[in-house]
């Protein structure tokens, strides 16, 4: 009788131990190379797969979920999600109903406009332009707080789409884009009309976020795991992965090829074949 | 062939007395009260908006009378215990606006009163649907829908719709009104074999070669209420009141007098 | 790989969302055609408290945005009880649809002559039978081009369902491909058009589709002159 309740006893607290906690995680997946959904159905990204190392690192499982991005602060605040990972920008005001992570992420704006404009960045955000963003966005803001609320006489065209904006550029509809640096080279990069005249250093950083209060305990979590992983080589990798300036089919199909090391919780392995098979001639 | 009958009328079967019905300020039945016989014809005359329609809705309570009671043989239609259902299935109506199934055929038009009311077999109603549209003449017409009928064969299948029933007596009201000249003569026809088989009606109607030459007794009705009751030969020849005399020979003059039963 | 095969690549998926949106446009319909029918019927012979009752709910739904009855269904009410998502979805326009479709419904019956219920009542059916056998039979027919109508526009109704976090329907999906369709090199933003159009036409398949099935049910129950409605006969 004794042996049987040490056995039932043991297999009780193995299976505590094996069934992890799992936290989901919501992003607003349309944005490369942030988040966004490979072609094989995958949701990927830089965010997205420091969301999933970190995970790793500390012990539990992330569900990755899609959201509108208006939806996502909404949902975390109410704690029905339980972390944001979709590029979002540290701001004072976000603070009062989602706590922030340690920042991850720099970002920056460019400038993006047509090759033949011949604008540089002083003539494409100066007077009489139309410049446009995404809505909501950092490049957004910036354009608003930085050039129309100072007196410069230009205007903001907002897009629900960062895409559409570009594709209004390429009509002529605007004169330039503002958005994030990853973004724009991607664009850029895409496009042989398109050029990137400049990058706005605005300072801004990326947090992932949770329930204001965390009331899961997540965010050590999070802090922790950001930590360890910057302190690996895998960081670096990622950054080479998504940051690189690599054509998304390229990442995507790296992504398939590493995936079994993500699976298998390598954490080290996964980012390095990543970045060597995003990088590779 | 305006030759009085002597038909054998039995006993009372409905019992109107003192009905009043108001509406908004207008007063359009000022305490009418008449009985009548099993087997009788009774017909209603009378001015326009004199309140006769509304006589007959005050019947069988399409029109809840304000004041007054109706009997139906030895039930009281009026009370309020009274399920009024099921005194409506043995009172048959017809329309001035005929008032068929538009969604039915002329068959189940006449069926469907049949199936629910009496809870007939579907095939036991259809069959009897049909004897009843034979009676009218519009067999042929089983199939048809009501916006493929003439004036004169909607109000005729009505009729067999009220027919179907089985009703012990029948309310007509205005039933040649809205039909062209032309599509009288057969309802009229129709209604006529049913006066002479002993069928009991009341029926308000315009038409005075009609009242003259079918009703037992004739009701002259004005301002809400009747002012002389008789038979056609009295009401037509002999009239106690002034003003039916009055009535009676406008409207002959207007509609002239025709001959046929 | 060619535009076109690029192209391709990215309307594939809408396939997959496909069932989402359907799946809840069916069930809206449903849940608008019990709802609505339920709420003219109560409008129309109702006494006066269910009346007032049921205006206020049409005037409630009707009055309020697509968008915010569904934020307001999943965030405010049926997240934390863990209904499914195209649950929430189809419940909450569902609703909002009955607001609509009772107003058709009644304007159909209230089409019905009244001299069909007089008729019906002096056989001595009761009201309910008359409604049963009577009324409803012809209101149906008078209600099915509004109907459609009503059709079409929750059919658009069923973009918006995305609010719902996490409910991937034809729109979101879509909008989830734009981003890495408009970064290929050499390509660039030359197929973001093509594509929202693609996405628009499986909008315009699944509102056309609708309706024509409504059509020919109109013409399978057309009765000969059953729209002419007149006093006086011929």
């Amino acid at each position: 009788m004794k042996k049987l309740l040490l056995v039932l006893g043991l297999l009780v607290v193995l299976g505590l131990a094996v069934t992890a906690e799992t936290y989901k995680v919501a992003s607003d997946t349309t944005w490369p190379p942030f988040e966004w959904q490979a072609g094989t159905g995958e949701l990927i990204g830089f965010d997205l797969d420091v969301m999933r190392l970190i995970g790793i690192l500390e012990g539990y499982d992330v569900e990755i979920v899609s959201y509108s991005w208006d939806i996502i602060f909404i949902d975390v605040g109410s704690g029905s999600v339980d972390i944001g990972a979709s590029g979002a920008t540290i701001t004072a005001e976000r603070e009062q109903i989602v706590d922030f992570s340690m920042p991850y992420w720099t970002s920056n704006q460019a400038v993006i406009v047509l090759g033949s404009s011949g604008l540089n960045i002083a003539s494409a955000l100066g007077a009489g332009k139309k410049i446009g963003a995404q809505v909501g966005t950092t490049g957004a803001k910036w354009v608003q707080e930085q050039l129309i609320d100072k007196g410069v006489d230009v205007q903001l065209v907002e897009y629900t789409l960062y895409p559409l904006a570009v594709l209004d550029l390429v009509n002529g509809n605007v004169d330039a884009v503002v958005q994030d640096e990853p973004a724009s080279r991607a664009s850029a990069a895409a496009d042989s009309r398109l050029a990137i005249v400049g990058v706005i250093e605005t300072g801004e950083e990326f947090g992932f976020f949770v329930t204001n209060g965390d009331p899961k305990g997540v965010l050590p979590k999070i802090n922790d795991g950001l930590q360890q992983l910057k302190a690996s080589t895998a960081w670096a990798d990622l950054i080479k992965a998504y940051m690189g300036g690599a054509e998304l089919a390229k990442i995507e199909a790296a992504w398939t090829a590493a995936a079994p090391l993500l699976a298998a919780k390598d954490v080290v392995g996964f980012a390095s074949a990543l970045a060597a098979g995003a990088t590779s001639p | 062939m305006a030759a009085a009958r002597e038909k054998n009328l039995g006993n009372v079967i409905l019992r109107v007395e003192g009905l009043h019905k108001r509406y908004g300020k207008d007063e359009v039945l000022k305490g009418v009260s008449f009985e009548l016989r099993r087997g009788e014809t009774k017909v209603v005359i009378g001015p326009s908006g004199t309140g006769k329609s509304t006589l007959l809705r005050c019947i069988n309570q399409l029109s809840v009378p304000d004041q007054g009671r109706v009997w139906l043989e030895d039930i009281e239609i009026t009370h309020a215990r009274t399920n009024i259902n099921h005194m409506r299935a043995q009172i048959g109506f017809v329309f001035q606006d005929f008032n068929l199934f538009s969604h039915l055929t002329a068959l189940r038009n006449v069926s469907l009163g049949l199936v629910k009311v009496k809870r007939m077999r579907k095939e036991e109603a259809l069959a009897r649907a049909r004897q009843e549209l034979a009676r009218v003449g519009l067999v042929a017409k089983a199939d048809a829908y009501p916006a493929e009928l003439s004036g004169g064969q909607k109000q005729r299948v009505s009729i067999a719709r009220a027919l179907a029933m089985d009703p012990k007596l029948i309310l007509f009201d205005e039933p040649t009104s809205a039909l062209d000249p032309e599509l009288i003569g057969e309802v009229l026809e129709v209604m006529t074999h049913l006066a002479e088989s002993g069928m009991t009606m009341i029926v308000v109607s315009h038409e005075m070669g009609f009242a003259r030459a079918v009703a037992d007794r004739i009701i002259f009705m004005e301002g809400g209420g009747i002012l002389e009751e008789g038979t056609p030969a009295e009401m037509f020849t002999c009239p106690r009141c002034e003003r039916t005399g009055q009535f009676l020979r406008k409207i002959s003059e207007l509609y002239g007098e025709t001959e046929n039963g | 790989m060619s535009a076109g095969e690029i192209l391709w690549q990215s309307v594939v998926p809408l396939f997959s969302a496909l069932p989402v949106t359907l799946t809840v446009l069916g069930l809206l319909l449903v849940v608008g055609l019990a709802l609505g029918t339920v709420l003219a019927f109560a409008q129309t012979y109702g006494r006066r408290p269910i009346r007032a009752l049921c205006v206020s709910y049409e005037q409630l739904f009707r009055g309020i945005p697509p968008i915010v009855v569904l934020l307001f269904f999943w965030n405010g009410l049926f997240q934390s009880i863990g209904m499914p998502r195209v649950l929430v979805a189809a419940l909450a326009l569902g609703m909002r649809s009955a607001a609509y479709q009772s107003q058709i419904f009644r304007g159909a019956i209230q089409a019905v002559p009244a001299g069909q219920m007089m008729a019906a009542r002096s056989l001595g059916m009761s009201r309910f039978q008359a409604i049963r056998s009577v009324i409803l039979p012809q209101a149906f027919r008078l209600a099915l081009p509004p109907w459609s109508n009503e059709y079409s526009s929750v059919v658009k109704d069923t973009a918006f369902i995305c609010v719902i976090g996490g409910l991937i329907d034809l729109t979101r999906q879509a909008m989830m491909k734009v981003a890495p369709l408009s970064m290929r090199p050499g390509i660039g933003t030359q197929l973001v058009l093509p594509y929202l159009i693609i996405l628009g036409l499986f909008y315009l398949v699944l509102t056309f589709s609708g309706t024509a099935l409504l059509s020919l049910l109109e013409r399978q129950l057309q009765i000969p002159g059953f729209e002419m409605k007149g006093k006086v006969e011929r």
